[in-house]
C-alpha cells in the first residue's frame, strides 16, 4: 500500500493500516496530527457538554402538547406507518362519537366569526389585537382572559368532531376528517379559544 | 421493552402519539441538549439555538411530521429537522456564524489564542482555536464535523440528518478534518501559508 492508497481509506475515520504507518514516517506524522485533532474535537465537545436549551423553552412545548391533546381528546398524531386497521378503527369510533353527540344534544346555532370576534374583544385589549383574534371562539368552561394577559397561539389539526364542542354543526360523514385550527393559550398554558381556519370546515 | 431498560425513542414516540405528555417531555429531555448544541455550533447564536430546539419538537407534534423508522432513527430525523430550521434562520439572515465576537448569553468566554494551536489542542487555548476553526468551515463541512465529531452522531444517522449517502458523510468529514488542520497550521505560521501562494503573473 502506498501513501495515496493509505489516505484513500480515510484512516483518520477509523481502521488505519498500522503497518503502513510503521513503514512511512511522513504518514505516521500526518496521522499523529489527525489524532491530535480528534482529541481536540473531543475536548471542544466536552467544553460544550453543559450547553442545553434553557428551561423557558420547555413551558411552551408542554403547553403546545396539552393544547393539541386538550382541544379534543380525539387528537392523535397518526404516523404514516400506523397500521391501517388502527386508522379504520379510529375513524369508526369518531363517527360513532359524532352520531352520539348529535343525537344527545342539538347543537346551538353556529356562531359566525363576527360574533366570535366580539366575544374575543372582551378577552383582549386594543383594536390591533382584536383583529389578530378575529374568528376565535371561546371554549366552554375556559377561564376568560384578562386585559393585557399574554396569549400564545398554536397551530394544530383536530378532527371536525371537535367543532361540536363549541356549538358548530358537523356533518357526521365528515366528523373524522381533520381540520386546521389555531388554539389560543392563556399564560397558564391552558386552551382558551379556538379558531377553525378552513372555511370549508363549516360544516 | 426489557424490564428496567430505558425506553427507546420509538417507544416514547408511540406513547407521545397516544397523548402521553410524560413521554413527550422524556423525549425532549433526552434529545434537546444535543439539538441545541448542534444549532448553536451551526448558527453561532444561542437565541437561534433555542428557537430551533423548540421548533424541532413542535414539528414532531404535527401529524405530517414525516418520520419513518425504516429510513433511520428518530435522533437522525430530529437532527435533520434542526438542520433545515438552522438553514432557514441563516437564509433569513438572523444568524452570525462567526463566533469570534460572540457576546450573546450562553456563549463561551473568549479566550486568548495560542501561537501554536497544534501543540496541544486539548488545552484551553487550543480548544478555542479549534472551535473558531470549526466555525470558519464552509457549512457543508461544518455540519458534518458538528454532527459526527462534536455530537458523536454515527454516520448512518448523520446521513439521515444531512439527506445524503453515508459515503458522502465520510468523504466530507475527511475533507473537513483536512481543512481544520490546514486552518490551524495557517494560524501557527501565517508566513508559511503566504509562501504557499504561487505567483500568477510578474508585474515588474
Amino acid at each position: 500500500m502506498n501513501c495515496q492508497e493509505f489516505w484513500n481509506t480515510m484512516p483518520e475515520l477509523g481502521g488505519a493500516d498500522e503497518r503502513h504507518l510503521q513503514e512511512c514516517a511522513a504518514c505516521a506524522a500526518r496521522m499523529s496530527r489527525q489524532r491530535e485533532l480528534a482529541a481536540g474535537l473531543r475536548a471542544v465537545a466536552a467544553n460544550y457538554q453543559s450547553v442545553s436549551a434553557p428551561a423557558r423553552v420547555e413551558a411552551p412545548l408542554r403547553a403546545a402538547f396539552r393544547a393539541q391533546a386538550g382541544v379534543s381528546s380525539d387528537v392523535r398524531l397518526r404516523p404514516r406507518w400506523a397500521p391501517a386497521v388502527t386508522w379504520a378503527t379510529a375513524c369508526a369510533a369518531m363517527i360513532a362519537m359524532a352520531f352520539f353527540l348529535m343525537r344527545g344534544r342539538q347543537p346551538e346555532m353556529p356562531q359566525p366569526p363576527a360574533t366570535a370576534g366580539v366575544e374575543m374583544a372582551a378577552l383582549a385589549a386594543g383594536d390591533e389585537t382584536q383583529s389578530d383574534f378575529e374568528g376565535f371562539i371561546p371554549l366552554p368552561n375556559a377561564a376568560r382572559l384578562a386585559e393585557n394577559e399574554e396569549v400564545n397561539v398554536v397551530h394544530v389539526e383536530v378532527p371536525r368532531s371537535a367543532m361540536i364542542a363549541v356549538g358548530l354543526e358537523v356533518s357526521p360523514e365528515r366528523a373524522s376528517e381533520l381540520v386546521a385550527a389555531d388554539v389560543m393559550l392563556g399564560p397558564d398554558g391552558l386552551a382558551r379559544a379556538v379558531r377553525f381556519l378552513d372555511s370549508d370546515t363549516l360544516f | 421493552m426489557k424490564p428496567g431498560a430505558p425506553e427507546t425513542d420509538d417507544e416514547l414516540l408511540l406513547r407521545i402519539q397516544s397523548g402521553d405528555e410524560q413521554a413527550f417531555m422524556a423525549l425532549y429531555h433526552r434529545r434537546q441538549a444535543a439539538l441545541c448544541r448542534f444549532a448553536l455550533h451551526m448558527s453561532g447564536s444561542m437565541s437561534v439555538a433555542e428557537d430551533v430546539t423548540q421548533e424541532v419538537f413542535l414539528a414532531l407534534l404535527r401529524e405530517d411530521c414525516g418520520y419513518d423508522p425504516e429510513r433511520g432513527t428518530l435522533s437522525g430525523y430530529l437532527f435533520g429537522i434542526a438542520r433545515k430550521l438552522v438553514l432557514r434562520h441563516m437564509e433569513r439572515g438572523r444568524v452570525d456564524v462567526n463566533l469570534d465576537g460572540e457576546s450573546e448569553e450562553g456563549g463561551l468566554p473568549q479566550l486568548a489564542v495560542n501561537d501554536d494551536p497544534l501543540i496541544d489542542l486539548t488545552r484551553r487555548e487550543g480548544i478555542e482555536a479549534l472551535r473558531r476553526a470549526v466555525h470558519a468551515l464552509p457549512r457543508r463541512y461544518r455540519e458534518v464535523v458538528v454532527l459526527c465529531d462534536l455530537e458523536e452522531v454515527d454516520y448512518a444517522d448523520a446521513a439521515v440528518a444531512l439527506g445524503c449517502p453515508i459515503g458522502t458523510v465520510r468523504s466530507r468529514l475527511h475533507r473537513a478534518r483536512g481543512l481544520l488542520l490546514e486552518k490551524l497550521s495557517q494560524e501557527r505560521s501565517p508566513r508559511h501559508a503566504v509562501s504557499a501562494w504561487k505567483p500568477v503573473r510578474c508585474l515588474s
